[in-house]
């Protein structure tokens, strides 16, 4: 068998010319029809109102963008494996109030904010092993976890909102600068670091996803579980670990806004759910499985993102946003049901 | 033939003409077809030969291109028709959480608005008349097969009480022996009370016994139409593969000229039986350089025979196979829906069971340039006929996306090859290069075991046909000692006759036998 190995060394014929195209060439209609709409949405709302288009909404915009991306980014990997998650937003109030919390009660910040992290991923293996291990469907089991952690949240605050720097007693100061380093710091060109966190992390997924033999195994098991099983890909090890990638950037998402706020409070991360599953299925996403782009996603959280933004600032009001947002959403997805044909999938003629 | 040879029933179904195509298929050629009432009719014919087409014609499910059924004299079309045909099916198509009754009520009369309503005195009088009074009221999902199948029946009774025709396409290939004939008994009652019962089936042996009267469906044509002495297992199964020939004279497999090494065995399993008990083997082993094919009727244990080697259904027993390894075997399922990746282009589908080594290298990163020419390799090798490794596996035809397949789990370089039905829906050409394909891989040095349910694909591909019916091995036969596909069918029928005690005592049916 090894005889015939040598014929797949790391030589390879020159690429066909044909296939050649640049790196970062955008070739799916559905990012470049997002870019479009992005571009519209944008044009429309600097008329309306000339703040829209300014450096610092912008910036501000990316910013807020960041921890919705982070979120999205997690919930691509699970969605393409053909799963869902609802915990996220749940993990990501939960984890930021734990690290708080210990923080507050004397460990040091670092400790602190890997417990969250930790936490963030045990969460994942819990939802993990009770969708593939007690067959559960992973709808109701993050639909419960969403539930369990939302009440850990509010036990170990006592429903209250927590500041370190003013708490019984404050953390220490240089503490509180690591911490607030994190998120909170400016970089040259008033760049937040935020955006550089979910550059850096959206890289790093794109990668995961598209270039690993990992991310290859994801989009087979998703698109045709029954083959997976058939071609022996091991399905349990793949959801264990997209679940537990989930909470993690779910926690992360949540301590960095932590860090830029300086607070956190029981109810944070409720209000994310929606606009993070928007922005991956506005970016392609099926949530039957087996198709996801993270540049999708990506550019999905862009246009949610303008679209908040551009809403808060024309001053419709947070009713009427949410109203617009909603139906956007739904929007988006029956263009794409009529705009591209059914694909074929193989199996028996009639 | 008149009327007057069947004085006690009026009721006369002629099928005349009939053509269907689909596409460039022709599935139904110009078939004719007289049936009479009190007539229990048999329908066999190998996959894809229009017999299921034929029974969605006479059940109104579909409409012919051409030609024309004329019941009772008059032009009749089942789709408008005011009489509908009851259908049983393999898988009753109910409502497992109503009662039995309560099935008879769905597609009722009535509105949503009101009440709910409640099975009365004729829903139990269809119950009775069928002998399941006494499942009426429990929850259908909790009843036997049987009580399904027959709920089915007489779900159809009640909204069609004028039906004369019923139609059972493989109802029992998921029952017992004792239910069978408890099912045949009730359909042979049917037809004793002057109804036309017409029973597709692949069991060509309870074909024999039960109806009065088998047809043969061939290239979309009536092939046979036996009855009496002539109505046989084995001339059915000759009737069957009657004008197959091989479509590949030279190539076939024992005349490839490689000697299969006598104890050079590739995998070998002992007293293997199935944790399900679909299956007991004592002993079958497969040599290197071999092909098997396992044939064997739907429910004869066969298919959870191949998918246990594969380590996809639980077995206990000896082995020679290491369990659930990567190597040495790669399976793939019948269907491509369960063995292709929908939502990969052809080149992708190629390589998706590669792991690391073969297709990504350091952390898991993919060498997607090997990717790439893997690919374009395996397209050529494999004669997949697509426009490029970027075509959507989707868009390919079915044979294509067969290659595709098959190289797909020969990409893994298995030492033996688990396949069920390899030509399943696959057109002629692409039947001849899968042949090829598993032969050659066989040349060097692989095994294939294929569970098959077709004579000619046997013929064409095995050189050794291991028999099962009802779980066991019931015969092991040299394709090379048949000259051509029927004296191989008739071989593979008296093997797997002899398990039909049960339906030859069951009651009602041997006493009716005289009438055909």
């Amino acid at each position: 068998m090894n005889g015939r190995q040598a014929d797949e060394g790391t030589t390879y014929p020159p690429e066909l010319g044909e296939r050649r195209r640049p790196a970062f060439a955008v070739r799916n209609p559905r990012v470049i029809g997002l870019l479009i709409a992005i571009f519209l949405v944008g044009m429309s709302f600097s008329i309306v109102n000339p703040n829209f288009l300014t450096v610092r909404n912008m910036l501000g915009m990316v910013r807020a963008m960041s921890s919705l991306g982070l979120l999205a980014l997690g919930l691509t990997l699970v969605i393409i494996v053909g799963e869902l998650d609802l915990s996220i937003g749940a993990i990501y109030g939960f984890t930021a109030m734990l690290a708080g919390t210990v923080w507050i009660d004397g460990v040091h910040v670092v400790p602190a904010l890997l417990i969250g992290l930790g936490a963030g991923v045990f969460v994942g293996f819990l939802n993990a092993a009770l969708t593939t291990w007690a067959g559960i469907p992973s709808f109701i089991v993050t639909l419960g976890m969403l539930n369990a952690v939302e009440g850990m949240t509010l036990l170990i605050s006592g429903a209250r909102g927590i500041n370190p720097k003013y708490a019984e007693p404050p953390v220490p100061a240089g503490e509180w600068d690591i911490f607030r380093a994190l998120g909170a710091t400016k970089l040259p060109l008033d760049i937040p670091v935020q955006v550089v966190w979910l550059a850096g992390l959206a890289v790093l997924f794109w990668v995961l996803l598209h270039r690993t033999l990992f991310g290859f195994r994801l989009a087979a098991i998703g698109s045709n579980p029954p083959a997976a099983r058939a071609a022996r890909l091991s399905i349990t090890r793949h959801k264990f670990i997209v679940f537990m990638l989930g909470g993690a950037m779910a926690a992360a998402a949540g301590m960095l806004d932590f860090s830029f706020l300086g607070s956190t409070d029981p109810s944070a991360g409720r209000s994310l759910l929606f606009p993070v599953f928007a922005a991956v299925i506005v970016g392609g996403a099926t949530l039957t499985g087996g198709r996801a782009t993270i540049i999708g996603t990506i550019v999905g959280a862009l246009l949610l993102s303008v679209l908040s933004n551009g809403l808060s600032i024309i001053g419709v009001g947070a009713f009427a946003k949410s109203i617009f947002i909603g139906t956007a959403t739904i929007g988006a997805v029956m263009l794409d049901r009529f705009t591209y044909r059914k694909r074929a999938r193989p199996g028996q003629a009639p | 033939m008149t009327a007057a040879a069947r004085p006690e029933s009026a009721l006369r179904l002629m099928v005349r003409d009939l053509q269907k195509a689909y596409g460039p298929t022709q599935a139904l050629a110009g078939l004719t077809l007289d049936i009479t009432g009190g007539e229990f009719l048999g329908v066999a014919g190998p996959n894809g030969a229009g017999k299921s087409t034929l029974m969605r014609m006479i059940s109104g499910e579909e409409e012919p291109d051409s030609g024309e059924m004329v019941l009772n004299g008059a032009t009749w079309s089942p789709a408008r028709s005011e009489t509908r045909v009851p259908v049983v099916h393999q898988e009753a198509m109910l409502f497992p959480d109503l009662t039995v009754a309560e099935n008879l009520l769905v597609g009722g009369r009535g509105n949503g608005l009101a009440r709910r309503p409640v099975p009365g005195p004729a829903h139990y009088d269809i119950l009775r008349s069928l002998g399941i009074t006494r499942d009426a009221d429990r929850e259908l999902g909790e009843c036997s097969l049987v009580v399904r199948q027959l709920t089915e029946i007489a779900r159809a009774l009640a909204h069609a009480t004028d039906a004369q025709i019923f139609l059972f396409d493989e109802p029992n290939s998921a029952l017992t022996e004792e239910e069978s004939a408890e099912l045949f008994a009730r359909m042979r009652a049917l037809s004793d009370a002057g109804n036309i019962v017409i029973l597709v089936s692949h069991r060509l042996n309870e074909l024999a016994h039960v109806a009065d009267r088998v047809i043969v469906v061939r290239d979309g044509l009536l092939g046979a139409d036996l009855s009496g002495e002539a109505l046989t297992e084995e001339r059915l199964a000759r009737e069957m593969v009657m004008g197959e020939t091989a479509p590949v004279p030279e190539s076939v497999s024992r005349r490839s000229g490689v000697r299969i090494l006598q104890d050079d065995s590739a995998l070998t399993v002992r007293a293997w039986r199935h944790s399900g008990g679909s299956f007991e083997v004592e002993e079958l082993a497969v040599r290197a350089r071999e092909i098997v094919a396992v044939v064997g009727v739907e429910g004869s244990g066969g298919r959870e025979f191949v998918r246990s080697l594969a380590g996809l259904e639980e077995a206990t027993g000896e082995t020679s196979l290491p369990r659930r390894s990567l190597q040495p075997t790669s399976y793939l399922p019948a269907d491509r829906g369960e063995s292709l990746f929908g939502d990969f282009d052809v080149g992708r589908s190629l390589v998706a069971r590669l792991g690391r080594g073969r297709i990504a290298g350091v952390g898991g990163l993919l060498k997607r340039r090997t990717m790439a020419r893997l690919g374009e390799r395996y397209m050529q090798e494999f004669r997949v006929r697509a426009a490029s490794v970027a075509q959507p596996i989707g868009d390919l035809s079915g044979g294509n996306q067969q290659k595709v397949a098959i190289a797909s789990a020969l990409a893994e370089r298995p030492d033996v090859l688990l396949l069920e039905e390899p030509t399943r829906g696959v057109d002629v050409g692409s039947k001849v290069e899968i042949y090829r394909i598993l032969r050659t891989f066989t040349d060097h040095g692989g095994s294939v075991v294929a569970y098959c349910t077709e004579i000619p694909e046997v013929f064409e591909l095995a050189d050794r046909a291991v028999v099962m019916a009802r779980g066991r091995i019931t015969g092991e036969l040299n394709v090379t000692d048949h000259g051509d596909i029927g004296s191989l069918a008739e071989a593979v029928a008296q093997h797997s006759g002899g398990a039909t005690s049960a339906l030859e005592s069951a009651a009602g049916v041997d006493a009716s036998r005289g009438r055909a």
